[in-house]
Order: structure tokens, then C-alpha cells, then sequence
């Protein structure tokens, strides 16, 4: 080939490179792909590729116009188009793959030129090109990957100098040590702090970490208490002592110090001391400490301490995305967060109203129940108490309604909306014994009416957030055996949760309702959520979170792990696009909607939510075929 | 002009290797003009001159871009830039881009205008507003081999208006076209570029050639000329 020929093969070379995944190959593998590459064009309404076609399939790459993916036989909803590509992308990746013919009818939903790659050339490429082949087999997770790298830089030039949490904690160490051993004195130990200029000492007795003192802890164990500085150091130390090791992540360590309310985390290697982690090495924050709100939360005495610390939450939530902390460790944390914030609440209520003995749990439903709180959840809760031999429920019910009313009023206070659907503990619908939540939920399954169906998608999602726990896990248990039983009443919910259809279009990539948005919750959190639930309840599982439950049903129901995995990456992503929408709205003081105009997206984005979508009608397939809707 | 009259009058002299090439290029079979689209091979080019006097002024560039079975094939396409022993003016350069440096160390004309024809071998021509670029190339491969170009060419500046009549007042230029079929071009007067975007307005243009049961290039010539007869010269 002469050296002018070469550039129509640059200049189409180039244009590959735009897009993913393209633009993440090397160049030469870029320009073979061009010089294997043919241009074809398909009018309007003609089949690009369809079933009949024997294998091997050209791999095709859309270089102007739109194709659309019908999906083929009986099984077609009205014969909606499943799937819609757009300039830049390419298909069908399993086909080639697995050598077999196409299963649906791509067709060109407008005129449309093509690039077309002879299936052998596609596939030398997978084997010259390790980036391309990484794409082709794990096509939403590399998406993802590269969305993740797009948001971080975007963030990072807010907030200079930060760990990523998915790094480990090896990564994270800054210095060795700073130790002594435990019969130092304590004026030693503060001595040697001042010259590191440290903010913890670690006692250690052949590098096995024996106990902690922290700057914090000076002023109360040893000014304050006036202790002689001449006593050894182990004497006022924390011995407690809250241990990872190197390869633990980043985000292991922020959700410990949440949890317990530390500022330090050793990281230790067989035991032995290898480096101590603090708040600051993992936040570079100004103001915002996730043990400080954690802490500041349980101590606080006043509901208005507390409304500072709901306010905290979020601003903490954004420093974490500007992390590139993932969506399933992010939410986990508000959820964390917030169960301490309504523990708290609790126990502000008791001491000021304290009310007689009874034995109660506090039930978190909905979002909270499955640990998947953003930022504008409204409060969806429930009492379940147990009368002692001889107590009158109704008589019980009319103590802890006004007890939970100061309660939910508190949690609206603190940025939680009261419930427009009014479930909520003051309810005295929602405020039942043991027994009677087991009716509540046998008369659902039994009958099976809109409501009923409806109520199960929120009350089903339960688990105990403050007491007497059990009281919780007997009303689960209870469900697990109830729920599979009927498999009416299962066959009613996927009825239900396949009337919400992703937002997948057939002239545009999405279809948008007049404000020309598509609604982040209705069209893409719940078709998984209610997918996974069906699933779940239907083989007696016990978990309530999305990801745990499809992690469950995996080996029951026989789904391929690559799958659950694409289904959870799938929701993990849209719910990092619905943080990110939360946090921009915020930011602009607007109010915060789950409705997004795709148009506003990167293109990245924008794949990755049709990808998303494609999921969601993967997993709702799946769920028609089990229950023949 | 000395140069170039001292060309027409005597046949050009050529290496025995180019003549050699030549004569295995003239031996070429040539292949039937009525066997359908989806079994041929088209050439469609392009050419970049120092103006527009077909008579006077100089063949520059030739990019060609071959469509096979009805697909262009990206790595089949061929691009030329002739030898010049002056640069064309400011103006002109301006045009094509193909600067004063790259002109005069084009591949000298022989040379380059071989390659092309080896390129091409013996299947059909097409172009948009094909009598400048056939002029352009007969009178270049005339002077520089001797030879007398007589080749099947197409029009599509004919065949597109014979497809869609309503338009033909309407859209006169390439350009014109490329707007209606939405095809871009990644570096419009460049030779290879325009013939890539003149080898898409041919693939834009198949489903309405099929429709009028046109399936070969004996079919789209006659379609051709039948506008050409109907129409004002374009």
C-alpha cells in the first residue's frame, strides 16, 4: 500500500479513536483495524444483520445513522426495540464471540453507513489487542472504569491530593511508624509525638501493636487528669485496638472509623505493626471528618446538634464522591450514618419522655431497609413490639404512637421528608406487634390486591434499625417461609414490576416525557430492585440489600455469576449517576429529582446508562420467563 | 507551456520497465460491464489540478477509492500526487493543501500515473462531474505515457438527479448531495477525501438504483444518459 492511501486509513483510524473502545487501544491496533475495515451503507427499514444470516457475522461499527435491535420470536414486548446504537458504537460482540448467528434483527432505524469487519478479522484483533479484548468480554465493567476515571478527574481538581478508596491500605501509608514500647514513660511517649510530629502513638512489644494514644486523648487522659508523666505510657493508652490488614481498601478503614468512632486505624501484616491510617490520610478534608460526624452524632444532646450533623452527612457524601468512592461503599455509609442519626433521635426521645417498658424494635423499610439511602430519602419506618403475657396490644400501640410521632417529626427536622404515603411508625397501621405484622403480611400474600402489592415492595425491604432486634429477625424468618409458598402471589409482583419498562427508545436513545428527561428511580434503581426482590423472596432469602439479594439467588435460580455481575455494575452505576445528579443539585441549591435529561450526559455516560437499561430488560426477561407474564 | 508542447508533439519517452508495465496493464481483460453491482469492482476518484482549464492547466493529485461487491474497501483506495516541476500559485495551493514542497516531490508522472492505472486495472471509472477529471487524466496520461485513455466512466452529477428528479434544480454540487445523504467528509478538497465521499453518495444511491432495477454499471449508464439527453448540461 502506498503511503498516500494511508491517509483515508488515518483519517478513519482517527475517527475510531473517539470512542470507546477505540480511544483506549494502542494506535497500531487501531490503524490494522482500519485497514481490515469495509464502508457499507443500509437505507431505512433494511436489516444490517439478522438471525438467518449463518455465522460468521461481521463486527460493525456505526459511523453515521442509527440501528436498532429488535429482539426476535415470541417472547418481543409489542415489539419494542430493545436496544438503539448510535454513532461510534459496535456489535454484536457475543455473536462473534461465540461464533453463532445474531439473535436479534439489527436494523437501520435511519440511513446508515457502517463500518464492516470480517468476524476473522475481529477476531485477530481480539488476540493482537489486550484492551479490546478486555472491552468485548467485560463490556460494562470497562465502561464503568472508564466513567469512574472521568469522574474522579472532574473532582480531583476540587480537592487536590486524595487517596482513591478502592486503593489499599498499603497504598495509603505515608511514613513508618511512630512507636514505643509500652513501659515508656508517658512524657516519652509525648515527647517522641512532638518531634515526629505525629498525631498517634503506637505502643508495640516486637512490633505487635499493644495499644494507642491519640493528640485527642491527651487532653482528657492526661491534662485533664492530671497524670504523672513519669507512668508508663500503656497505662492511659487505648488497648482496643481496631486492626486491617495491607490489603484491606481504603473505604474498609472509613467505614470502621465510622462505625466505632476512630480517628486511627492500624494496619497490621501478620500482626505485626506495619503503619497507622488516620481520618486525614484518608480525607484530605477541611472540615468534615467521618468519625467526627459519627462521634458528634452519638454525643449529641441536642436535636439541633443533630440537624448540623444530617447537613454534615451530605457534605461528607460529597467529599467521598469527589473520591471515587463506589456507589455500594457510599451508600453504605449514609445508610450507617443515618442509622446512627435516627438511633440517636431514639435515645433524645427516651431520656426526654421516657416511656414504660416495652419491648420494641424500630424498623427501617424501603431504601433504608435495603442500605441504599442517597441523599432525598424520605423516612419510611415501622414499629414491631412484644407484649409480655397478658398486655393488650392495642393499649401498648397508644403509647408508642405519640413516642413515635416526636420521632418522625424529629427525622423530617433533620432533612428526612415525613412520608407522603404516610409509612411511617406513627401510623398505627405500621406500629404492630409480632403477630400482627405476620397477619398484615399473610393477608397480602393471600390476596394479593394492588395495594397489597404495593405495600410489600416497601415493607418487605424491612430490617431492625434500633432495639430488640430479634423481634425483626423472627418477623423475617416468618417471610422466608411464607413468601415462596405462594407462587400467586409472586407471579402478581412480577406482573407488577414489569409494567415499569426502562426508558429504551426507538427513534431517540431514550424515551423522555415531555421535560425530555427519564426518571433515574422509577426507570432504573427499581426494575432491578423489584426484580431482585421477587427473586429473592421467591427462594426464601434473607437479605434485603439489591446486591446481596441477586448475590443470593445466583446459584438457586442458576444465573451465570457474569451476569449477576453485569446486573449489579449495572445498578451500581446508576446509582453513582443519581449521587452525582443529588450532589450537582444540591450544589446549585436546587431541589433534589431522580429526573435526568440524558442530553446533559457525556457520551460515556450516556452508553453506559442505555447499557444499564439493556441490563434491566435482561434481568425483567428473566423475570417474565419464570413467571410466564 | 514549453514543456508541455514538447510532450504532445513527441510520444514521452519511457523506461523498458515502464513500458513493460504499460503493455501488462493493456493486456488487462477487461471485465463485462452488466454483471451486477454486488460482483464488481468500481473505481471512484478524485483529482486535485492547478485550476480549472482543463486544456492548460496541470494534473496535481488522483485519489481513488475502490468499491467492491458494493462496499468501499477502506484499505483498497490509492492516492497519487504528480511530480511537478513548479508549484502551483497561493491560490490554488490554498484549495487542495497539498503545498508547494509535497508537489515537487510527488512521484514523477510516469511513476505515479502507473501506479494508478495498476491500481485501477480495468474496471470501471466513476466521479462526480466526470468531464473535468477525465480530461484532466486522459491529457496526463497522454503526455506523460503516451497513452490514449479510453475507459468506462460514470457520472453520478447524471445518475443522482435521474434518481430524484424533484431536487435536481436544487442540488448541483457534491456538496449538495453529501448534505442529503449526511455524509461528512474529514477533508474536503483533498483528492482521496472527496473520492471517498463521492464512493458514499454511490453506496447512499444503491437502494433507489435497485429500486429502478438498475443492478449493473451498463443499467446506471444508461440512467445517465437519459438525464444527460433530458437535462441542461449541468
Amino acid at each position: 500500500m502506498s503511503e498516500a492511501a494511508n491517509s483515508l486509513i488515518q483519517a478513519t483510524a482517527d475517527y475510531f479513536s473517539q470512542f470507546a473502545p477505540f480511544d483506549q487501544m494502542d494506535a497500531e491496533h487501531v490503524l490494522w483495524l482500519a485497514q481490515h475495515a469495509t464502508l457499507g451503507y443500509f437505507a431505512k427499514g433494511e436489516a444490517v444483520l439478522s438471525p438467518d444470516q449463518s455465522a460468521p457475522v461481521p463486527f460493525v461499527i456505526i459511523k453515521t445513522g442509527v440501528i436498532q435491535g429488535e429482539q426476535g420470536g415470541a417472547r418481543t414486548p409489542e415489539g419494542d426495540a430493545w436496544l438503539e446504537l448510535h454513532e461510534g458504537e459496535c456489535f454484536p460482540l457475543g455473536a462473534l464471540l461465540a461464533d453463532r448467528p445474531v439473535t436479534s434483527v439489527y436494523r437501520a432505524s435511519s440511513d446508515v453507513f457502517c463500518y464492516l469487519v470480517p468476524a476473522a478479522d475481529f477476531l485477530r484483533l481480539t488476540r493482537l489487542s489486550p484492551a479490546f479484548y478486555d472491552f468485548c468480554t467485560r463490556r460494562i465493567a470497562n465502561l464503568l472504569e472508564q466513567s469512574k476515571h472521568l469522574i474522579q478527574a472532574g473532582y480531583s481538581r476540587a480537592s487536590a491530593e486524595q487517596q482513591p478508596m478502592s486503593s489499599n491500605l498499603a497504598a495509603v501509608i505515608r511514613r513508618h511508624p511512630v512507636t514505643c514500647p509500652p513501659d515508656a514513660s508517658i512524657k516519652e511517649a509525648l515527647q517522641l509525638m512532638q518531634e515526629h510530629g505525629v498525631g498517634a502513638m503506637v505502643a508495640v512489644e516486637n512490633h505487635i501493636p499493644r495499644g494507642i494514644l491519640t493528640l485527642h486523648d491527651v487532653l482528657s487522659r492526661v491534662v485533664l487528669a492530671e497524670a504523672d508523666l513519669s507512668h508508663p505510657v500503656i497505662g492511659i493508652m487505648s488497648t482496643q485496638l481496631t486492626t486491617l490488614p495491607p490489603h484491606a481498601p481504603a473505604h474498609e478503614a472509613a467505614l470502621a472509623m465510622a462505625k466505632q468512632g476512630i480517628r486511627h486505624v492500624l494496619v497490621t501484616d501478620n500482626g505485626r505493626l506495619a503503619g497507622v491510617v488516620s481520618e486525614k490520610d484518608l480525607f484530605n478534608l477541611q472540615r468534615v471528618g467521618l468519625s467526627r460526624i459519627s462521634n458528634a452524632i452519638r454525643h449529641a444532646a441536642t436535636l439541633d446538634l443533630l440537624k448540623q450533623c444530617a447537613q454534615d452527612i451530605q457534605q461528607l457524601a460529597r467529599n467521598m464522591l469527589a473520591q471515587g468512592v463506589a456507589a455500594e461503599q457510599l451508600t453504605q455509609i449514609i445508610t450507617t450514618l443515618n442509622d446512627l442519626l435516627t438511633t440517636r433521635i431514639i435515645e433524645l426521645e427516651r431520656q426526654a419522655n421516657p416511656i414504660q417498658e416495652i419491648e420494641f424494635c424500630w424498623l427501617a423499610l424501603g431504601s433504608e431497609g435495603r442500605f441504599e439511602q442517597t441523599l432525598n430519602t424520605d423516612q419510611d419506618n415501622g414499629i414491631i413490639f412484644a407484649p409480655q403475657a397478658g398486655q393488650d396490644p392495642v393499649a401498648l400501640r397508644e403509647v408508642l404512637l405519640p413516642f413515635a410521632r416526636r420521632i418522625n417529626l424529629a427525622l423530617a427536622e433533620c432533612g428526612f421528608p415525613l412520608c407522603g404515603g404516610d409509612v411511617m411508625a406513627s401510623n398505627p397501621k405500621w406500629c404492630l406487634s409480632l403477630e400482627e405484622w405476620q397477619g398484615t403480611f399473610d393477608n397480602w400474600i393471600y390476596h394479593g390486591a394492588p395495594m397489597d402489592l404495593l405495600h410489600s415492595t416497601i415493607f418487605f425491604d424491612f430490617r431492625p434499625l434500633y432495639g430488640a432486634a430479634h423481634l425483626g429477625m423472627s418477623l423475617r424468618e416468618w417471610l422466608q417461609q411464607a413468601a415462596p409458598k405462594n407462587s400467586r402471589f409472586l407471579h402478581q409482583l412480577a406482573v407488577n414490576a414489569l409494567r415499569n419498562r426502562p426508558p429504551l427508545g426507538m427513534v431517540r436513545d431514550f424515551v423522555t416525557g415531555d421535560d425530555h428527561t427519564v426518571d433515574l428511580k422509577l426507570n432504573g434503581i427499581t426494575p432491578f430492585v423489584d426484580a431482585a426482590r421477587i427473586f429473592s423472596l421467591a427462594v426464601g432469602g434473607a437479605q434485603t440489600n439489591t446486591l446481596e439479594r441477586l448475590r443470593e439467588i445466583a446459584t438457586p435460580l442458576n444465573i451465570k455469576p457474569r451476569d449477576i455481575d453485569a446486573y449489579c455494575e449495572a445498578f451500581l452505576f446508576i446509582q453513582l449517576l443519581r449521587l452525582r445528579l443529588h450532589h450537582a443539585q444540591n450544589e446549585r441549591g436546587q431541589p433534589l429529582t431522580n429526573r435526568v435529561d440524558p442530553d446533559t450526559l457525556n457520551t460515556l455516560d450516556r452508553r453506559i446508562l442505555k447499557e444499564v437499561f439493556r441490563q434491566a430488560r435482561k434481568l425483567q426477561t428473566k423475570l417474565g420467563l419464570d413467571y410466564q407474564v | 507551456m514549453n514543456w508541455l508542447r514538447r510532450f504532445l508533439d513527441a510520444p514521452p519517452e519511457l523506461t523498458p520497465r515502464q513500458a513493460a508495465r504499460l503493455a501488462a496493464w493493456r493486456a488487462l481483460p477487461s471485465p463485462r460491464l452488466d454483471q451486477p453491482v454486488d460482483a464488481s469492482r468500481y473505481v471512484v476518484v478524485d483529482v486535485e489540478s492547478s485550476g480549472l482549464d482543463t486544456a492548460r492547466d496541470r494534473l496535481i493529485a488522483i485519489g481513488a477509492v475502490a468499491v467492491t461487491h458494493g462496499r468501499i474497501q477502506l484499505n483498497d483506495s490509492h492516492e497519487i500526487v504528480l511530480q511537478q516541476t513548479q508549484a502551483s500559485d497561493r491560490d490554488n495551493i490554498l484549495i487542495h493543501g497539498i503545498g508547494g514542497t509535497v508537489q515537487r516531490e510527488g512521484t514523477p508522472p510516469a511513476e505515479a500515473l502507473l501506479d494508478f492505472l495498476e491500481f485501477l486495472g480495468k474496471d470501471p471509472l466513476i466521479a462526480f462531474h466526470v468531464a473535468f477529471d477525465q480530461a484532466m487524466i486522459n491529457r496526463a496520461l497522454r503526455t506523460f505515457l503516451g497513452l490514449r485513455f479510453e475507459h468506462a466512466w460514470l457520472d453520478l452529477a447524471y445518475v443522482a438527479p435521474a434518481l430524484h428528479p424533484r431536487l435536481a434544480r436544487r442540488y448541483r454540487a457534491l456538496d449538495d448531495w453529501m448534505g442529503l445523504f449526511h455524509i461528512s467528509n474529514y477533508a474536503r478538497h483533498n483528492a482521496l477525501a472527496d473520492a471517498l465521499a463521492t464512493a458514499e453518495l454511490l453506496l447512499a444511491l444503491q437502494p433507489l438504483l435497485a429500486a429502478r432495477g438498475a443492478a449493473s454499471f451498463r443499467d446506471m449508464k444508461m440512467l445517465e444518459q437519459t438525464w444527460h439527453r433530458q437535462s441542461q448540461p449541468v
